[in-house]
This record gives structure tokens, sequence and C-alpha cells, in this order.
């Protein structure tokens, strides 16, 4: 066979398992792709891309991958991908790799070894460690986020650590905390082949988690009954698919969830026997706490009355018809409802709240703990569940689920990493806009952060409102950017200090999905250049520290804190010559491992996930010494920690009774709105071709070519008003800056009147330079769903040359 | 020479199902595969180059009888990068 009949074969054999699925809905018995004859050798990694955790086969040869195919092995995507996914292997080649370390000597980066970069960062850490910070993402791996976690919190004993998923998924953690007492979702995507309602809030899978959403619409073209309903602030691809497309006017989506609670209620089809068992009610406190304060069903009821279908109509624009049609459906016990969402529920300055009116309609109707039955909050990023929820690469956690205000988990982790009690402080450090405007104030005037590395993140294009967080501290000589990072982007760009990073399967990794799924791969090809892996990166310098005897790197026992023992001998790891004579990443996971029992989120032996395409926790061992995973957690059918004889059972319930708490939040206003001088509301978010600020996805021809810049979406009635046609060029301006964009009118999404959109993927066209800044009381998360906006200005396409 | 592999979900009707099938089998760069339920159809798409590719399957989605296209492997061994 040569190499063409090969490749072919090998390109049917992939289309005929995938059918298989599409046609029959189960794992085809067949094999993945292999190597036969060929020099291609294939292996399993998870997409580098977003949080469905979708698995793919990797076709490797010569060093360099040359194919990609679904893995009809993964349970998440059964042998399919979206159009990110089938190009994600040239994320790896693009011409302007970062392949050595940069450092800026006036207006220019020069290029510098690691050696200098490594003592430049240990001098600047030296010098104050307090005032040096680490932000990070959901896109690091679990032991990278574990590496920093442990640098920071257990080294240099400072909480300034925080992670882009505070950008991103903060709010759902808070939603979980407040309503179960414990992070993350119960339920799996398991729950979207066996649902007969689908309720998306906000929430526009068809283009951010495709291959999910496939899942559901393939069940209607095998002649299942699903019933989408899509909740949202503009016509999505989504839109297209669902039954009842319900849209709401910008904030007032908590006003909807009061009004079915409230026909629930009113109407007496809540599930009385459900909530007795497994249920109590709570509400906001004075102050307000995370915790709230307890009331009781005729309290809840009352707080309730004002939400009247009248009432929500006239307030969110959503019918009275319409919002009896969702109370109908909750109020229904033979049919199985799940509800998804994620960034418009999230990125909301009452996000808090809304996630938990969401979790409460499930618990107040009983749609909960049954397979089809869930609230399911989705993950943008491919490890902001494994890596910041779980590791806990925030300023207020420890890993496991632990915090820094508990003594006991304090001093937990400090005799896990042999280090001195009283180590890490009580006090949590800067949340991400805290740390930032810190970063962006003279030192002289209360800005007590100096130094701060940047990791798998670029937040001079994803921070809201850029002029006032990030530029400021690019005019301050004592300010030091770090910015590790595989392609230039926009924070590079103004970096003192630029590091190349290895990336995906040019380093070992794992990382945990939304539906719990902790996912491993090995490193396949060489990084270019000296770009070299994140938690190697950190090592080296802890070590760098060490040489020089900073007492944090070292352990109780006087060892340096990262040692990684092979036949009894430390291997020196920090030299990267020597990274890969053991696997870091297994060391690390090891290690971390120990620390997910207290919350119920045991983890398997590295090994196991080497042999699996991930597993979801809590993976608890048999007695036959195998490891199962849990799909349905608190359910006694299925989660082991559930008492035997009982059907449902919160274990970390917040207050301690096994019982979720059913809350109430009401409607507020939010902080702007549109007016006479700002009159559109203004929306942003994701689009299909590209990863969040396009860092990889614009370098992938395919993907750039399909999407290639930012744009204007707007409704064609307000366009007509203003005298705007399909690619004139127009200038939109908020509070906080101005962008000048082209237009697409009736494109794949279309606002209603009075509305506006742009994604952000673009570093050419900044749209954060203009979002608002204010945030979540509780998640500290930013909104950047609404603003109000004015449109002004007008160049014809044609001029535009 | 780059290659694609698409699974096609085909509409109800049968008399669109055997246009696409004839439409589909005039174009050398195309083989397709054995349907499942004369629905599911596997194919792979064979061309010059992987711009060429994405035409054909954009050719191919937006023939009256083809529901979906899902596109579940693309080789770039030979294309740009």
């Amino acid at each position: 066979m040569d190499r063409r009949d090969f490749l072919k074969t090998t390109a049917m054999t992939a289309a005929t398992l995938a059918a298989s699925r599409l046609a029959y809905g189960q794992a085809p018995v067949a094999a993945p792709p292999v190597s036969s004859g060929s020099g291609v050798k294939w292996n399993k990694a998870p997409c580098r891309f977003c949080g469905t955790g979708c698995h793919v086969q990797v076709g490797v040869e010569g060093g360099k991958v040359v194919a990609i195919a679904g893995d009809p092995k993964a349970e998440v995507n059964k042998g399919l991908l979206c159009v990110k996914g089938y190009h994600v292997g040239l994320a790896l080649y693009g011409s302007d790799r970062l392949t050595q370390p940069l450092l800026r000597k006036g207006d220019k980066q020069v290029p510098i070894s690691w050696d200098e970069a490594l003592d430049i960062i240990a001098t600047r850490i030296q010098k104050d460690p307090k005032g040096f910070a680490l932000y990070g993402s959901g896109q690091w791996t679990i032991p990278e986020g574990y590496t920093a976690s442990k640098f920071v919190k257990g080294g240099l004993g400072s909480n300034q650590l925080d992670a882009n998923a505070r950008l991103c998924m903060a709010s759902a953690v808070t939603g979980f905390l407040a309503t179960y007492g414990v992070d993350e979702p119960a339920g799996c995507y398991d729950d979207l082949d066996a649902c007969d309602v689908l309720i998306m809030w906000g929430n526009n899978p068809a283009e951010m988690h495709p291959v999910l959403f496939s899942r559901v619409i393939d069940r209607r073209s095998r002649g299942e009954k699903v019933t989408l309903i899509d909740i949202g602030t503009r016509r999505t691809r989504t839109s297209a698919f669902c039954d009842h497309v319900l849209r709401f006017k910008p904030n007032t989506d908590l006003a909807i969830a009061c009004g079915i609670a409230h026909l629930l209620v009113e109407e007496g089809t809540w599930d009385k026997a459900f909530v007795e068992a497994n249920c109590a009610f709570r509400a906001p406190s004075e102050p307000a706490t995370l915790q709230g304060k307890a009331i009781t069903f005729e309290e809840y009821r009352a707080l309730l009355a004002p939400y009247t279908p009248e009432h929500v109509e006239k307030l969110s624009g959503v019918s009275q018809k319409d919002l009896r049609m969702l109370a109908g459906l909750f109020g229904r016990r033979d049919v199985r409802i799940t509800s998804l969402w994620c960034m418009g529920v999230n990125q909301h300055t009452r996000g808090t709240a809304m996630n938990s009116l969401i979790h409460g309609l499930h618990l107040l109707s009983g749609h909960f703990g049954k397979p089809g039955d869930a609230p399911t909050s989705l993950t943008g990023q491919p490890s902001a569940c494994g890596t910041v929820r779980e590791v806990g690469t925030l300023a207020h956690a420890l890993p496991g689920g632990r915090v820094v205000a508990e003594e006991k988990h304090r001093h937990q982790m400090e005799d896990l990493w042999n280090v001195p009690q009283g180590r890490i402080p009580a006090k949590p450090g800067y949340h991400t806009v805290q740390m930032w405007e810190r970063f962006s104030t003279p030192s002289d005037k209360g800005g007590d952060i100096h130094t701060l590395w940047v990791q798998v993140t670029n937040p001079a294009q994803t921070l809201p409102n850029r002029h006032k967080l990030v530029d400021p501290s690019r005019k301050l000589a004592d300010k030091f950017l770090i910015v590790s990072d595989a392609y230039p982007t926009e924070t590079t760009r103004i970096a003192d200090l630029v590091l190349p990073s290895a990336m995906w399967v040019e380093k070992n990794g794992m990382v945990g999905n939304s539906e719990r799924r902790t996912q491993q791969w090995f490193k396949m090809v060489n990084p270019p250049g000296q770009a070299r892996d994140d938690a190697w990166q950190l090592i080296a310098v802890a070590h760098r520290l060490f040489e020089r005897g900073f007492e944090g790197m070292k352990d109780r026992d006087g060892r340096f804190l990262f040692e990684v023992k092979q036949d009894g001998k430390p291997v020196p790891i920090w030299d990267f010559a020597h990274y890969y004579d053991v696997n870091v990443d297994a060391h690390l996971f090891e290690e971390y491992r120990k620390t997910t029992r207290i919350k119920h989120k045991d983890l398997a032996p590295y090994e196991e996930y080497v042999k699996a395409r991930g597993l979801r926790w809590p993976v608890v061992q048999q007695p036959d010494g195998s490891w199962r995973e849990t799909r349905f957690r608190f359910s006694g059918f299925d989660d082991p920690y559930v008492e035997k004889g009982r059907d449902i059972q919160f274990y970390h319930s917040p207050t301690h009774d096994g019982r979720a708490q059913v809350w109430f939040n009401p409607y507020e206003p939010p902080p702007e709105s549109p007016d006479d001088e700002f009159p559109f509301w203004l929306c942003t978010g994701r689009v299909i071709e590209h990863w969040h600020s396009g860092t990889m996805t614009m370098r992938i021809p395919q993907l750039q070519r399909a999407m290639p810049s930012a744009y204007l979406e707007m409704n064609r009635a307000d366009a007509r008003r203003l005298g705007v046609g399909n690619g004139d060029v127009v200038t939109v301006e908020t509070r906080r800056g101005s962008l000048e964009l082209p237009v697409w009118l009736g494109g794949r999404g279309e606002p209603p009147e009075g509305s506006l959109f742009v994604p952000f993927f673009d570093e050419k066209l900044l749209i954060n330079e203009l979002t608002l800044d204010a945030h979540d009381p509780f998640s500290k998360q930013p909104d950047y769903k609404k603003c109000a906006a004015r449109v002004r200005g007008r160049k014809r396409k044609e001029a535009r040359g | 020479m780059t290659f694609s592999s698409l699974v096609l979900t085909l509409e109800d009707s049968a008399e669109q199902r055997a246009g696409v099938l004839a439409r589909l089998e005039r174009d050398a760069r195309i083989t397709l595969g054995m349907p499942f339920e004369e629905r599911w159809l596997p194919v792979v798409v064979e061309t010059e180059t992987a711009e060429e590719g994405e035409s054909v399957a954009e050719f191919i989605r937006d023939l009256p009888g083809v529901r979906f296209l899902d596109v579940v492997m693309v080789d770039f061994s030979a294309g740009e990068c």
C-alpha cells in the first residue's frame, strides 16, 4: 500500500466509523485509524481548544503532526469534531512561533538566553516576593496549574495567583457553592442523550460547543423528539434549530427565572416530595454573603409574589404565553429537562444569582438527578474545571477545593508540600480585576504589584476596560510584565520579557472538561527553537531562587520544593535537557491527586488516564482493583458517596444537612443601561472559527480565511434608520472607548433592535477597550455581555479599499 | 495531496438522496463509502490543496438533499503550514 492509498483508507475508515456512530448512536467496536506500512503514528489527545473536551487522534510523521481525526473511542465526541478541532494540528505551525526569550530594551524586544531570562525573573521576585503576581489560565494543564499554585502559595508564601477563568467561569463556581456547597455539575453530557427538553439560557452551543449540540440534533435525525428552547438576547445559529425562541431584554433573565418559579409555586406544580426531602430555601442577606440567609417556603413564596407573568413580561419582553409554556414544562413529571448555559449567564454582574436561580428551578421542580434531568453549566476553556476550579489556581483557593481562609486547609497543604506551617497567608490575594488595577497603579499610590507573569492567556485583549486595567502599567518604569506564550499577541507586544512556550502535543498534559472528565496525553513532537513547557519555566525559576538560597523554595528538610527522584536520586528537571528524563507530569499529578478526596473529587492514578479517553470524577477504586467513574453525582444509583438507600444526597450541603439551597434572587437593573446618549446595548462573544483571542486559530489559514476579522452585528431596522449598509464601516463608542468596525447585517446572528454584537477574537479590533469592568460581587467576574453604546459615522464599503 | 473525510446526513426524501449520490459519483475527487441506514454517508475527498478541499466540502454542504455535513478528519501533511 503506498502512502496515498494508506491515507485514503485511513480517511475512509474514520468517516465510516463516524457514520456508524451517527446512525446507531453507539460506540463502534472497530479501532481508530492506526499506522500500517505508513510512517504515520497515531496517538490520542484532547482537542486544544474549548471546554467540551473532544478527543482527537493525532497523526505524527517525521517529527511533525500531519493529520487529525476525531477519536471514535471518545465518549464525548464519538469520532466527530468541529471546524476548529479538525484543524487543531495546524495550530502548532504558524509561521511566527516564538522561539526564544525576548527582553525589552527601549522600543525593541531583543533576544536573550533562557539563563538570562531566569535570572531576571528570580531577581525581581527576590527583591519583593509579595509584589510578584502570576496570572494564568483555564488553558494551563492540570500539572502546570498545580506547579503554579505550589510555586506561589507554597514557595513564595503569597496568594497573588489568579487565572483568566475568573473572566469566564467564576460565577458558575459561586453559583454551585451557594447551591450545593461544592463546585461543578452533578450531571454530564449523557444528559444530552436522554433529555426531552433542552433549554439554552443565553447560550449558543451550535457555535460554541458544536459537537455537543450536534449530539442533540443527531437524535432528532434518528427520529427522536427533543424540544429545544433558546432563551437569549440575539438570534444565533442555535436559534435556527429551536422550537421556541424567547428574546429577552438584557439583564432580565433573573426576572424570567423568578417568574417561572412563581408560576410553579402558585399553580402547585413544584415537586413537593423532592423539595421536602432534599432542599431548603435561601435569600440574599444584609450584608450580602454567598451563604445568604435561610427562609421558609412561605417567605420564598412571598418574595416571588411580585413576579407575575404580567410583571415579568413587562420587565423582560418575554410573553406571558412563553413564560407559562416554560413553567408548564418544569411542572411536568413526564419529561426530562436539561438546562445549558455558559458565558451569557456567567459574564453578568448578577452571575452568581442567575446561576443559583437556574439550579433552583431544577431543584424546585425535581428535574434533577435522573439522566436527562440536569442543570449543566458548560465551560469555555479546556481546563477551566480541571486546572482552575479543581487545582484551585485562584487568589482565594488551594488545591482540591481548599481555601486559604481555612487554617486546616492551609496546614494540610503545608504538610503535603512539606513547607513550614504559616507559609500560606490566610488573606486571599487579588482577584483578576484588582490584580491588574494594582499593577496599573503607581507603587507610591497603592499599586503594590510590581511584577506580573502571564502564562497561556492574552489579557491585553481579553480583560475588560483595557485603558484602565492594562495600559497605565506600560508607562510606569518600575512595573515589569512577563508573558509566556507560543505566538506574538497583544500582550507579548507590550511585555518587558517574552518567554516562548511549548503548546499542546509538544508537551505532556492533562486537562479537565465541563463534565468532570480528566484527560491525559503524551508529548508527540518537539517544540520549535527554544520554546519550553510552562511548568518547566516555573520550576526553572524556582530552582534559580533555590540556588540563590531563597528559603521559600526549600522544603522543611532543605530540599528543592519541586524535587523529583528516580531510582532514589534527584533528577535535574530544572535543566530542560533533563526535563523529559522522567514524566514530570505524572509526578506532579500523583502529588496533586492526594488533595482531591476532601471534596469527593477523587482522581485515579495517572496510568488509568493513559488508558482512557478521560474519566469523570469521583473515580473510585472497586473491590476488584478497577477504577469506576461517576456520571451522575449526588444520585444514589450512580454516586458511590451517596448513602445506601437514598435517592439523592447533597453531601457537601452548605447547611451540612444534605440539602441543596433553592435561592430567591431578585431582578435588579444593570450597572449601565442604554440612554439618550448611548442608546444601544453592546454584547461581545465568540465565533465558531476562533478560539478566544485568536492567538492560535488566526494562524490556521482555513480558519483565518473563513473569519478574517471582527465585525459589528446590528439589526436591519437600526441599520436602515442610521443609513448603514452591509460592509459599511461605522464607529462604535462607549463611555470607555471607540472602535471602527464593518457592519454585517443578516449574517449568522442578528441582534434585536437596539442591540449590537461584536466578537472579541480580532487583535486588530480590540472590543474590550469598550467593555465594562463592573463585576459580580461574589465571583468578581466582569460583565462582557452588556453595556451602553452608540454608533456614529459611516464610510461606504467601497471606501475601505 | 490532501484528504478530508466527511459524513453526510441526507434528507428523508429517497429521490433527493439518489440525486446526491448521482451528483457525487460524477466527481473524480470524491469517493463514497457504504451508507448507514440509507442516510449517513461516509465520503472521502481527495484534492490538490486544502483550499480546494474546503470548496468541495462547501459545494457538498449546499447540495439539495444534504441536511448536514460533518468533517471527521483532515490530513494536511502536504498542505499549507
